[in-house]
């Protein structure tokens, strides 16, 4: 019988999927030959073009090819001006028509490099249909874009947009997002729109989260500046991230973003802080917030006794650079006040009881940020909530932790012992970051124990953590540099072994 | 041209009706001859779509003591709000004139997106002949209002409807929910057993706006509807959930009435035989062939096997048929509910109605022009309950004045009829396989399990509706498929391996 319908057999599928495969391998293997031998023999041409457009269609992560197609298209370029130079070899007395033309040849030039971008970029453009996280064709986008002065920065939004249509979740558009609308100079509040719209339509989106955290703090700027964005839009955003958090506890990506909101809005680029400092007449110390790879860098001034100081020869006191000692004899005049200068950064020294001469300067890392009062009511509501949601679901872990960071949000001394009984549970409900957990407890203890030490008797000669509590370790140690005397208790000094961390008296400045 | 007609068949279908098709369609895809004849001369007969005109003319259609529609009328309002003024002001005359932009459903339906006519129409590769839309909103009535029904979680996020406790309340409930079964030893639910599912609900701690959200329009329960069978349907929701757009429904572009059609395609694919307009005057049993005789139009055929659609003469003489489904289909200028529920024109939303009692329910189906079954600026409301008397407009009363009393639509047409059904099976019908009419339900699982049943007693030993090969698997019988060459290679990497195989080969003898 002719002409009988027969469905293909799932073994004649398989055959037919085999050859064809191996069809393709070859033609790859031919392609991938010539082009080798043309860019060998300098070949830049049309043919070379076309050439890895075969294979870059379905395959556009092959580095190599987009570096030829760079060459070629840098090629074509210069090729372009070196005919618009030849043409430009007016006589005299045709000037004026010629000038006319060299006008039109301008123009009709710069249309042919135009071109040639427009068709690098309708490659790529097909090459994302294909792999939309392909960072090569990404990259070449990028680079194409800015060869053209004349750049369409607006439809390269446009085609952001359509792309988030597809997959609203691939942080190669969102980042390439932020590239061209730095271009197109698209308004900050513009984009928080498409932001918001985009979480509306499905939450679970790290990079849209990020997104805003990039665009609340230019566009709602905290004057304070220890908070992310002005209060008033913070708490706009503490609402509609609990919200999230509600609907869906086990999505950590809103968690996250909670996160951030609650801390104080440091960059991670921020030059450091001055943590403490101790003076006496023969050499100081200084601690950072932060380390700092190079204290020299930072032009460190001491202004009291009727005289400017320069201090200099800083040495490292730790390995990571937060803490730095400088041996420089001192006219310390016991009645004068004195500040210290660390870049822009300026602080009024406070001078030693006691007999000694010096004075001494001491921040403690958990500074009470600003809190209005709407803030601090958004707070407790959404503390409560957490607390409502606990009643559910007691071993929720974002839940727990959250409300650990609310708490400390509101007010950090006066929950201590409520938020470390939080991450003792947490421990427990979540034992795969058990160490992470009793790290962020050393941490709020520290915090907490240096929040009170300016308080105690002996301060700041004397820093005593002799309770049993046991610490995991010791964050912060370089708070402790300006102490004559540091008690710990045992089990962590035997644990910290080399690294307990020095007094001030270990220091010996005056040998 | 009906002397061309073959005189033997496997199977004779009577009626192009959902069930009557699919049981056809199933027929004819395993080979059997079928003669699928309608006496009307449009494809669907009760499950069929109309335009303006023709709903008009069937409604005023003499009723026979057979006919399954019946109990018709229809009026034509003036709407006193009309002005000069009003661009887009609708009457008899202007809705008459886009008659043909109307597709009006006698029996409209959802579909479950994971639902059994959802996967059948997959399962069998019918899907192809079908286009949809998903539905927009889910609604319920809330203290007198139409309100959006969360259901996905961007719906949960985005709803300012509800708490976030609350919201945290509904998204733990619905994941139980869509849990439930996996472990069923579990204790909290055990002990539901033989309980209803109300009951359940309350002891879920969820408020008295969740307990409706879920009764109303998830579950679509009742207060006395047992545990098993609210978390079977609340499952089912679930299950569709996700899938296409926002909710789990949806609906068939240009109406429910292309949906036999889809069958009746793929059963003339399969060579089936169609004549509309041909009714079948006497069918008799000829005992020494065990055949059926069919005389139609002068002629007689013979079939092994004979399926009807009830109402159709001559099969149903003599039965007596009564009130099964009561029917409203208005039509509006303007829409139900607040502007959040029909933005940017509406969609399809989906209102299940209870009355005051709880006792009766009713479905109502608002489309816009969005599902091409009208014109832009109108909108259809489909309203549909079990039939309690030969009066539809009385039995929907109840539903009419929860629905347009307060909100007060810009109704220009508004239409009742019923839907009946034979009261006893005839005793003539031995032999004959009688359809189910149309089933008060939301989706088509029983007329699918209807088709099924009777495919299944017609050809025990036959697959029902096994999947329909694509055009591109079918290969010519005498083609040998696994003498595959460059040829079935796509067009372009073909001319690229035909270039790159004689560029190596010229390279080669160069060097």
């Amino acid at each position: 019988m002719h002409g009988r319908v027969k469905v293909r057999t799932t073994e004649e599928e398989r055959e037919r999927k085999k050859k064809e495969q191996a069809l393709k391998v070859r033609a790859y293997r031919a392609a991938m030959g010539r082009i080798q031998k043309k860019r060998e023999a300098g070949e830049l041409d049309n043919e070379m073009l076309s050439l890895t457009v075969q294979i870059l269609l379905r395959n556009p992560d092959v580095s190599t090819l987009w570096n030829i197609r760079r060459e070629c298209v840098l090629e074509k370029l210069s090729r372009l001006k070196e005919e618009e130079t030849a043409c430009e070899t007016p006589s005299e007395e045709e000037n004026q028509t010629v000038e006319d033309k060299t006008g039109e040849k301008k123009a009709a030039a710069e249309d042919k490099s135009h071109s040639i971008f427009t068709c690098e970029l309708d490659l790529t453009e097909q090459c994302l249909m294909v792999n939309p996280k392909s960072y090569n064709a990404w990259h070449h986008r990028c680079w194409t874009l800015e060869q053209n002065p004349r750049a369409d920065w607006q439809r390269e939004v446009q085609l952001c947009n359509k792309y988030l249509k597809f997959d609203e979740r691939n942080f190669h558009t969102w980042d390439y997002r932020r590239y061209v609308t730095g271009k197109a100079m698209v308004p900050a509040a513009q984009e928080l729109d498409f932001c918001t719209e985009k979480i509306k339509v499905n939450f679970s989106n790290y990079s849209s989260w990020h997104h805003r955290s990039l665009l609340l703090p230019e566009l709602y700027p905290n004057q304070q500046r220890d908070r992310p964005m002005s209060e008033e839009k913070l708490q706009k955003e503490l609402e509609m991230v609990l919200t999230a958090a509600f609907t869906d506890p086990n999505d950590s990506s809103a968690w996250f973003y909670q996160r951030w909101l609650l801390g104080s809005g440091a960059q991670l680029d921020r030059a450091p802080r001055i943590a403490a400092f101790r003076l006496e007449s023969h050499g100081a110390v200084l601690a950072l917030d932060k380390p700092y790879p190079d204290i020299k860098q930072l032009k460190t001034e001491l202004v009291g006794g009727g005289q400017t100081i320069l201090l200099e020869s800083w040495q490292p006191v730790d390995k990571r650079g937060t803490s730095w000692k400088c041996q420089q004899n001192f006219d310390y005049q016991r009645n004068s006040a004195y500040s210290l200068s660390l870049s822009d950064q300026k602080v009024d020294l406070l001078p030693l009881s006691g007999p000694e001469n010096g004075a001494y300067y001491f921040a403690p890392p958990h500074g009470t940020a600003s809190c209005s009062k709407d803030l601090l009511a958004e707070l407790q509501t959404q503390l409560q909530s957490c607390l409502d949601l606990l009643e559910f679901e007691p071993d929720s872990k974002w839940t727990l932790l959250t409300s650990a960071l609310l708490m400390r949000a509101i007010d950090f001394s006066a929950n201590h012992e409520t938020s470390l009984a939080h991450l003792a549970k947490l421990e427990k409900v979540d034992s795969l970051r058990e160490g992470y957990y009793k790290d962020l407890a050393a941490r709020w203890t520290l915090e907490w124990e240096l929040a009170k030490w300016p308080l105690s008797a002996d301060f700041p000669k004397r820093f005593d953590k002799a309770d049993d509590v046991l610490l995991e370790s010791l964050p912060y140690d370089q708070y402790l540099v300006i102490a004559d005397e540091i008690t710990l208790p045992k089990k962590l000094r035997d644990k910290l072994g080399e690294s307990v961390p020095k007094t001030f008296v270990d220091l010996k400045l005056q040998s | 041209m009906l002397d061309d007609l073959p005189e033997q068949f496997d199977l004779v279908v009577i009626g192009t009706g959902f069930t009557e098709s699919c049981i056809a369609a199933a027929g004819s895809r395993v080979g059997k001859s079928v003669l699928h004849l309608d006496n009307n001369e449009y494809y669907g007969d009760v499950w069929s779509s109309f335009t303006m005109d023709a709903l008009c003319a069937r409604l005023d259609q003499e009723v026979e003591p057979h006919s399954a529609l019946r109990n018709a009328r229809y009026t034509w309002h003036t709407t006193e709000k009309e002005s000069e003024t009003d661009v887009q002001s609708w009457n008899r005359d202007s809705v008459l004139a886009k008659s043909r932009r109307f597709s009006l459903d006698l029996c409209p339906r959802i579909l479950y997106a994971a639902g059994e006519l959802v996967q059948l129409l997959i399962k069998s590769n019918i899907c192809r002949y079908a286009e949809f839309r998903a539905v927009d909103h889910v609604c319920m009535r809330h203290k007198g209002e139409i309100v959006s029904v969360p259901c996905s979680r961007s719906d949960v996020f985005n709803t300012k409807t509800l708490t976030i406790v609350e919201k945290r309340l509904l998204m733990k409930f619905l994941t139980a929910c869509n849990d439930y079964g996996e472990d069923k030893c579990n204790e909290d639910s055990l002990e539901f057993r033989g309980r209803t599912f109300l009951e359940y609900l309350q002891a879920q701690r969820v408020t008295e706006k969740i307990s409706s959200c879920v009764m109303q329009a998830i579950a679509m329960c009742g207060p006395s509807t047992s545990f098993e069978e609210g978390m079977q349907r609340t499952q089912r929701f679930l299950g569709s959930l996700g899938r296409y757009g926002n909710t789990p429904f949806l609906f068939p572009m240009y109406g429910c009435g292309e949906l036999p059609q889809c069958f009746c395609r793929l059963c003339a694919v399969y060579g089936g035989i169609y004549c509309l307009k041909r009714a079948v005057d006497d069918i008799a049993l000829d005992s020494n062939s065990n055949e059926f005789l069919l005389s139609s139009a002068g002629k007689t055929l013979r079939a092994k096997n004979v399926v009807s659609a009830p109402g159709y003469p001559p099969v149903s003489k003599g039965i007596e048929l009564k009130p099964h489904i009561s029917r409203g289909l208005f039509i509006s200028s303007s829409p139900l509910g607040n502007e959040e529920l029909n933005k940017g024109g509406g969609g399809v939303n989906l209102l299940r109605l209870l009355d005051d009692e709880g006792g009766r329910e009713a479905f109502l189906m608002q489309l816009s022009h969005y599902t091409g079954a009208c014109p832009d600026g109108l909108y259809i409301f489909h309203l549909t309950t079990p039939a309690l008397s030969e009066d539809p407009a009385s039995d929907l009363a109840v539903f009419t004045s929860q629905l347009f009393d307060q909100s007060d639509p810009q109704i220009i047409f508004s239409s009742y009829f019923t839907i009946a059904a034979q009261s006893s099976k005839s005793p003539a019908a031995e032999h004959i396989y009688y359809t189910n009419p149309p089933t008060y339900e939301l989706d088509y699982d029983a007329a699918i399990a209807n088709a099924r049943d009777i495919f299944g007693k017609l050809f025990p030993e036959a697959d029902f509706l096994p999947r329909a090969p694509d055009p591109e698997e079918i290969v010519v019988d005498g083609e040998d498929p696994s003498a595959l060459n460059e040829h079935s290679l796509p067009e372009d990497l073909r001319a690229q391996l035909h270039d790159m195989q004689q560029a190596t080969q010229e390279m080669d003898i160069q060097e």
